[in-house]
Formats: structure tokens, C-alpha cells, sequence
């Protein structure tokens, strides 16, 4: 192939991804504009009387959730990724698990246990006359750590196992301690992939809605459904979802900053574990123990002492059509998603600047989902009503793979990136100078060297669409249902307990995608 | 080879849009948009399939969202029957031009004038009362005539409600507004902030369980969750249970609040005839029974009573104001809410 043939493809590929991103930009540039397309009649009652206090909600919550997620996170993915001590291969995986547990369903879950009125805490009150209560702030926060932390475990847990033996060996020869390597060596190594992680708990922090509200608290996204449900004024709504990517944008910038200097690494030479005895074994077990049952633990004993409680019949027959749907709808958005994300971080690779529709496409992880589905109705419904597609977009599962795509990309994106800002660009020149073009250079040296976090991308998205739910209940097609619909509909009545089979099988279903992604990011490592 | 892989791949993903997106008449089939969860609900809709042979196709999802949907769908919407639990999001629905004039003499017959729109564009189905759970140990039920009452002195740190997003909330608060003026709710609201026993958190079944729990002696809840909570055999409710006495404050003058579960017909729709068939089969006798018995909600026709539990409560009077105006004052009643401190 010639030179000029080679760049040509390069060119259109390039368009390509630009067509992509752009239209992946749409729901959120809908959201951009509102204040140029929607009135707000209610605006300055919800500037004066909302915003403080829900802004001020919504940073307490975002910097409480985000500080112990890492606490949990990363000396786990440290511990995990290094050291050898008992139960460590099953750490290795479960650790992900909490990933399966929709946010509110685990707030749902602690608030039954150690809520004012949860059993553990009446039994607490009982034994020594102080009753804890989980549902405020701090609690909130904890609960969402707990839940969240893996999406900062698992880029950090990849970072930590390759791409740093030779330096942390190096560190080692030079007299450093663990200490002092996890500081010096490892921490800033793993910076861009740890900075991934946190912008995704934070953007996850800032777009939950179910377990704030049920929490009583408030955030930007509560103001939003206030101003929607309460006032009827959507275009409020959207100006507080503006709002909500402003912060984000400010969030983003700032791991940009951070992964401009970070250090890079041209090796990829697996780590060599040591072994831990005695008390640091222990320490080691103990920490990720107590980590795994916050996250998973507790929430799943829960759910499966009311599954099997026996206090209700189990409605099998009903869950299953839901988990094949389910199946479906996570395996298709997932793909999509994840081929979207490896063009996207070609064209950041090797294009000279990345288009801003490709900035703009990965807010979608931020704002509730109820506002993507608004917008994303509002696009689908001017094709649907000026032009007549012998099928309506609305409506149909094409629509819906397109929204979740949208609002997943950034879960896709985020791991690729980082695991792409490791490698150092001497690859890319190396691989260049032997005439290479772009597109053979990132297919061969680029991607296979990314595989860990293609396949720690492809489990992030594919969980977050199980257990995606406000995307999915308003986009569905008639007699669609799925384990995340299911659920929602029992705990949005208050019956709890009958909700927890769904939930059940949504964490089973999670389950799948966690051991098997993880063995083969294994025996790749 | 490729494209053709592709076209049968969107064609695949696109066509799985679901039944009746064509303009014909089917009367095969009825197409509902409820915000209602009940698993009463699909037994009702498996016993009109029964009786009459038209299958009812379903999408559950939020109200406001289940609005915008149909909005967007505009003529080629698919919906027949629009069904809420607030009968403000129905004159929302009505005041967008979403809903259509439905003239039918079963309708007009067995649902009381106040509870349906007086235009005829929705219905109501069932009715619930805003009523209030306290301790039997702790309250004289006759300390608690009005709303009004909640706000006395006594009952500093006692009260139990939860958020002011809650719509019934919301609606209690507007019909206030329409009977004694904006000012009036804001200051109730106020005394009531002042006499809560907690920042509002939880579902109404939280407040009810708080009660059991000592954390205040009186909840301001919706009558289907008391319901619920008093036929419920599990342990953690138990306590609860055994100490919950029920009232029917009245709201000054007038009765006590109360909201409906309601349906329209979709502007658009594209089976009218079955949706109107729908519509009918849901406020008869045999309906109105399981929404009583299965999920513990007032019938709205005459003549059908209430489940036991419900009824062991005692007659009372509902606030018979039309409940058309609440859509026109939920945006007043949230912004008084939040100026009162209502979180």
C-alpha cells in the first residue's frame, strides 16, 4: 500500500470518528442550549430558593464520596496487584462485585439494616441505649464509596500489575521501601488511570438520584426532579443539568491537568508477586475484607436473607423473560459503546487535535439519565415527526442503544484513555519509523497492549447498563421488561423485600461478566 | 456483503419498536403509558384480556417522563391510555393537549363528578386520602381533627412526613392553596416544618415504621401504604403494626385531601374504541373490587366498599373540591413548600 492511500484511510476514518462523535454529542448539546430553546418560567425561584442549598449538597456529596472510594480503592488494587497472601485470588474479583449492585438498591439495603428504623440498629439501641442512624450525609457518602470504589479499583488494579516492574525494582535496588515505592514509584505511575476512576465515581455521585432523595438529602439532581415533577418546569431542569456539566467540565480539566504530567511507562512487563506473611498477611486480608463487605457483603446478605426469608412466593417465571431482555439490551449497548471508545481514543492518539464533539459526548455520564431520555426523545421525536421511517424512533431498541451509548461512552472511554496515556509515545514513533501507518500502529502495538482495560471498559459498561434504569423505563419498547425495571417498580411501591429477587439476579448477572473478564485480564497479565 | 449485514442489523434493531405504531384501527389490542406499579393493576389488565379479547400492551415508567414521551410521539404515538397516580399530572396532560374528550354514560355513571375532569378528558380510578397514622399509646385521636391541628404547639418534634418532592405532598399542599389562598398554606406549611420530628428521608412506609420506633407520634402518610402496612406479616413491621391508630383530619371547613389514580385517552390513540373499553372495564364492579381488596386503595364508584382494613378505619369525608385545579396549583404549592423549609 502507498503512502498516500494510507492517509486517505486515515482521513475518512477520522471522519468517521468525527460524524460519530457529533452524533453522540447531540442529546447533550440539546441540554447545552436549553436556555436558548426552553422557557424556565420558574428559573428565579429555583436560582434563589434551590440552587445554594442543592449546589451545596452536591459538592459535600461529590468530595465525601469521593475520598473514602479511593481510601477503599486504591491500597486494595495496591495490595491485590503486588503482594501474594491468602484469599488474595478471590479479593482479585470480588472486589469488582459491588459494580453489580445498582446504587439505590444498596442505599435501600443499609437504610433497612441501620436506618432509624433498620433491624441492626434497633438491636444496637437494645445492647447499649445509642441508635446509629445511616441515613444522612456521612452515611450517604459511605454507602456510595462503597458501592462505587471499583469503578477506581479496577483502572488502578490494572495500572499497578503492569507497565511499573521494572521501576518499582529499580526503587527496590536503590533501597526503597514498600512505603516509599507505593509513594514515590507506583502512586505516580498509576495517577492517570487513578484520575480516570475518580471522574467516573464523580460523575456517578452527581447524576444519582434514587438513594439522595431516599436519604433526604439534596444535590443538583434532586433540584432537577423538583423542578421537573414539583414546579413542571422542565426547562429548569435542563438549565440545572447545564449546571451539573459545568462542574463536570471543571472536573474533567482538571484530570486533564493532572494527566499532562503524569509519568509514562514503555514496559509491559508483568509484576512479580511477593509474598506477605504473618501480620501483613493478615493486615492485607483483613483491609480488603472489610472493603468487600461494605460493598457487597452486607448489601447482598441482605438481599438474599429476603429472597430466601420465605415470606413471599418467588416469582421465577416472571424474572426470567427480564433477565434474557436484560442480556440483550447490555450486550448490544456494550458493544457499540466499546467500539465507539477504541475509534474515539485512535483519533485522540493519532489525530492532531480531538474534535470538541468528542469532548462533549462523554458529559453524558453525568447528568441523571432521566435527562438524557428527555433530550434524546426530543431529537428522536423531530426524525419521527418530520420524517416518516416506516418505524418510529421512539420506542424502539435502536433508540435505546443509542442513549445508553451516550451516556455510557465516558465508562468506556475513560479506561482506554488512561491505559493510553501510559504508554509512552516512543511505541508510536517506534512502530512510525518502521512505516507503519497510524491505524496498523494502533491496531498492533497500541491495542493489544490496552487489553486489559478494553476488557476492564467492556465489564464497566456492561454492568452499568444492567443495572441502568431511568434510560431504560422511559425508551423501552411496550412489554419490555428487564431486571432493573423490575426492581425499580417493586422498591418504587415500598415492597422492598420482593424486590430483592431482581436484585438478586441483577448482581448474578453482573457476576458473570466480573469472573469471566477478570480471568481473561489475568492470563494476559 | 457488509452493508447488507448492517441493514438487516438496523433493520432488526429499529423494527423492535413494539405493536401498533400504525394508524389503523386495531381492536386487537390497547396501548397503556402508566406511571402505576401494582401488580393489581396486571391482573386487572389479564382479566379484561379475558373478558373481551383485547390484549393490552404496557409501558411502566415515571409520569413526567411517560409526558414528555408522549409529547414527542406526537401523532404517530402509539398511546391509547394515559395512567397516572396524580391527578395533577392528568390536568397537566390535559392542559398540553395530550388527552381527548371521552363521552361515555358508564364513565359519567360510576365516577363521582369531582373525581373525573370536568371536560371529560381523564378519570379517576381509585382515591387516597391523605390522612394520619399515630401511637395509639401516646395520642388522643381527638387532638387531631384538621391539618390545621399538626401545627399546634404540642406536637413539637412529634410530626413525621416525608420530602416535599412527594407529589401527595405536593397535591395536599395545592388543594390548601386553592381553598385558603397561598399565604394561608405557606404559614401551615411553616408550623409544620416547626413541629417535624426529623428532616423529612424516607418513603411514607419509613414514617410509618418511625412511629413503631418512637421517633415521632404522628405521620402525615397516604392511606394505601397504611393499608398495606397493617395486612403486612413481616416481622420488621410488626411493632409497628400493633401500634398504629388511624384518623381523617379534615382540612378546615372542607373534607380530608384526597388524589386519585386516574387514566385518559391518548389524543392520538390510535384503538379509541378499546381504549374507552379499558377505561369502562376499570371503574366496573369486578375492577373496582380488586383495587379495593389487592391493593388496599378507595373505589371510586358508590356502593363498593373499602377492604376490612380500611374499613375498620371508619367512614370519611373527602375534601370534594375538583381535583382539576391541583394541576394549576402544584408549581405554587412546591415553591411554598421550599419557602416554608419543606425539604
Amino acid at each position: 500500500m502507498g503512502g498516500i492511500h494510507r492517509s486517505s484511510g486515515r482521513y475518512w476514518l477520522f471522519a468517521a470518528v468525527t460524524v460519530a462523535s457529533v452524533l453522540l454529542a447531540l442529546p447533550i448539546v440539546v441540554v447545552i442550549t436549553s436556555p436558548l430553546h426552553s422557557a424556565a418560567p420558574e428559573w428565579d425561584h429555583v436560582s434563589r430558593a434551590l440552587l445554594p442549598e442543592h449546589l451545596k449538597g452536591s459538592l459535600l456529596l461529590l468530595f465525601g464520596t469521593l475520598l473514602p472510594a479511593l481510601l477503599f480503592a486504591v491500597p486494595s488494587a495496591w495490595l491485590v496487584a503486588q503482594y501474594n497472601f491468602p484469599g488474595r485470588s478471590i479479593f482479585r474479583w470480588a472486589l469488582v462485585l459491588p459494580l453489580a449492585l445498582p446504587t439505590y438498591i444498596s442505599a435501600f439495603t443499609y437504610a433497612a439494616l441501620l436506618g432509624p428504623t433498620g433491624s441492626i440498629s434497633i438491636r444496637i439501641h437494645e445492647l447499649v441505649g445509642v441508635k446509629p442512624d445511616i441515613m444522612n450525609m456521612p452515611g450517604l457518602c459511605l454507602v456510595m464509596a462503597a458501592v462505587l470504589f471499583p469503578y477506581i479499583y479496577l483502572p488502578a488494579r490494572a495500572a499497578f500489575v503492569a507497565g511499573m516492574s521494572g521501576q518499582l525494582d529499580a526503587a527496590r535496588t536503590l533501597g526503597a521501601g514498600t512505603w516509599m515505592r507505593f509513594r514515590r514509584v507506583a502512586l505516580p505511575l498509576a495517577r492517570p488511570a487513578i484520575a480516570a476512576g475518580a471522574l467516573l465515581v464523580a460523575m456517578e455521585t452527581l447524576n444519582d438520584y434514587g438513594a439522595v432523595k431516599y436519604y433526604g438529602e439534596r444535590s443538583l439532581t434532586t433540584a432537577i426532579f423538583r423542578s421537573w415533577g414539583g414546579l413542571y418546569d422542565l426547562g429548569s431542569a435542563l438549565r440545572i443539568g447545564l449546571l451539573l456539566l459545568a462542574l463536570v467540565g471543571l472536573l474533567l480539566g482538571l484530570e486533564r491537568r493532572s494527566r499532562g504530567n503524569a509519568a509514562r511507562t514503555t514496559e509491559q512487563v508483568p509484576v512479580q508477586r511477593q509474598t506477605l506473611r504473618g501480620v501483613q498477611a493478615v493486615l492485607a486480608m483483613a483491609w480488603c475484607s472489610l472493603v468487600l463487605l461494605l460493598g457487597a457483603g452486607i448489601p447482598i446478605s441482605k438481599i438474599l436473607l429476603d429472597v430466601f426469608g420465605g415470606s413471599f412466593p418467588l416469582a421465577w417465571t416472571e424474572v426470567f423473560p427480564a433477565f434474557g431482555n436484560t442480556l440483550l439490551v447490555a450486550a448490544s449497548a456494550a458493544a457499540v459503546t466499546l467500539l465507539l471508545a477504541v475509534l474515539f481514543t485512535f483519533r485522540e492518539r493519532y489525530g492532531e487535535r480531538a474534535p470538541w464533539s468528542l469532548h462533549i459526548a462523554s458529559l453524558g455520564y453525568a447528568i441523571p439519565g432521566a435527562v438524557i431520555a428527555v433530550s434524546t426523545m426530543a431529537l428522536a421525536g423531530l426524525i419521527d415527526r418530520s420524517i416518516m421511517l416506516p418505524f418510529a424512533l421512539i420506542g424502539s431498541l435502536g433508540l435505546l442503544t443509542y442513549a445508553l451509548a451516550v451516556r455510557f461512552l465516558a465508562v468506556g472511554n475513560q479506561p482506554l484513555r488512561a491505559a493510553l496515556e501510559q504508554q509512552a509515545r516512543s511505541l508510536d514513533d517506534a512502530a512510525r519509523l518502521l512505516g507503519a501507518s497510524p491505524l496498523r500502529a494502533f491496531l498492533h502495538i497500541n491495542l493489544p497492549l490496552m487489553r486489559p482495560a478494553l476488557l476492564a471498559a467492556g465489564l464497566l459498561v456492561a454492568i452499568d447498563v444492567i443495572k441502568e434504569l431511568p434510560l431504560t423505563l422511559i425508551l423501552r419498547p411496550f412489554n419490555f421488561h428487564t431486571l432493573s425495571t423490575r426492581t425499580y417498580e417493586l422498591a418504587s411501591i415500598e415492597q422492598l423485600r420482593e424486590a430483592s429477587l431482581p436484585a438478586l439476579m441483577i448482581v448474578l448477572c453482573g457476576l458473570l461478566p466480573v469472573v469471566l473478564l477478570d480471568r481473561l485480564a489475568d492470563r494476559k497479565a | 456483503m457488509r452493508k447488507k449485514i448492517l441493514g438487516i442489523a438496523s433493520t432488526l434493531l429499529l423494527s423492535c419498536g413494539g405493536p401498533a405504531t400504525d394508524q389503523t384501527e386495531q381492536p386487537g389490542e390497547v396501548n397503556v403509558y402508566t406511571h402505576r406499579h401494582y401488580d393489581a393493576d396486571k391482573e386487572l389488565y389479564a382479566r379484561f384480556t379475558e373478558e373481551t379479547g383485547i390484549l393490552v400492551n404496557i409501558i411502566q415508567a415515571g409520569d413526567d417522563e411517560l409526558l414528555a414521551r408522549l409529547e414527542q410521539e406526537g401523532q404517530r404515538s402509539p398511546c391509547d391510555v394515559f395512567i397516572t397516580a396524580d391527578a395533577g399530572r392528568l390536568g397537566l396532560a390535559k392542559a398540553r393537549g395530550l388527552l381527548q374528550a371521552i363521552e361515555s354514560p358508564v364513565l359519567k355513571a360510576n365516577i363521582p363528578a369531582h373525581l373525573r375532569d370536568a371536560e371529560d378528558h381523564w378519570f379517576g380510578l381509585t382515591m387516597r386520602a391523605r390522612l394520619l397514622a399515630y401511637n395509639k399509646e401516646k395520642v388522643d385521636p381527638n387532638t387531631l381533627r384538621t391539618y390545621q391541628d399538626l401545627t399546634l404547639p404540642g406536637w413539637k418534634g412529634r410530626v413525621l412526613v416525608r420530602s416535599a418532592e412527594n407529589v401527595y405532598n405536593q397535591s395536599l399542599m395545592a388543594s390548601m392553596i386553592a381553598h385558603d389562598g397561598p399565604g394561608t398554606a405557606e404559614a401551615w406549611a411553616k408550623g409544620l416544618v416547626a413541629n417535624m420530628a426529623r428532616t423529612p428521608k424516607g418513603g411514607d412506609t419509613d414514617q410509618l415504621l418511625a412511629i413503631g420506633e418512637g421517633i415521632g407520634d404522628v405521620a402525615l402518610v397516604n392511606s394505601y401504604y397504611v393499608g398495606k402496612l397493617l395486612s403486612s406479616d413481616e416481622p420488621e413491621k410488626q411493632k409497628a403494626k400493633a401500634l398504629l391508630g388511624v384518623c381523617f383530619p379534615v382540612n378546615g371547613s372542607h373534607g380530608t385531601h384526597v388524589n386519585v389514580s386516574g387514566a385518559g385517552v391518548a389524543r392520538h390513540a390510535p384503538n379509541r374504541a378499546a381504549a374507552v373499553a379499558l377505561l369502562e372495564f376499570l371503574c366496573g364492579d369486578d375492577a373496582q373490587r380488586v383495587f379495593a381488596e389487592a391493593n388496599k386503595e378507595y373505589p371510586v364508584k358508590s356502593g363498593i366498599p373499602p377492604s376490612g382494613t380500611l374499613a375498620a378505619w371508619g367512614a370519611f369525608t373527602p375534601d370534594t373540591l375538583d381535583l382539576s385545579v391541583l394541576a394549576k396549583f402544584n408549581a405554587e404549592a412546591t415553591k411554598r413548600m421550599d419557602a416554608a423549609g419543606w425539604r
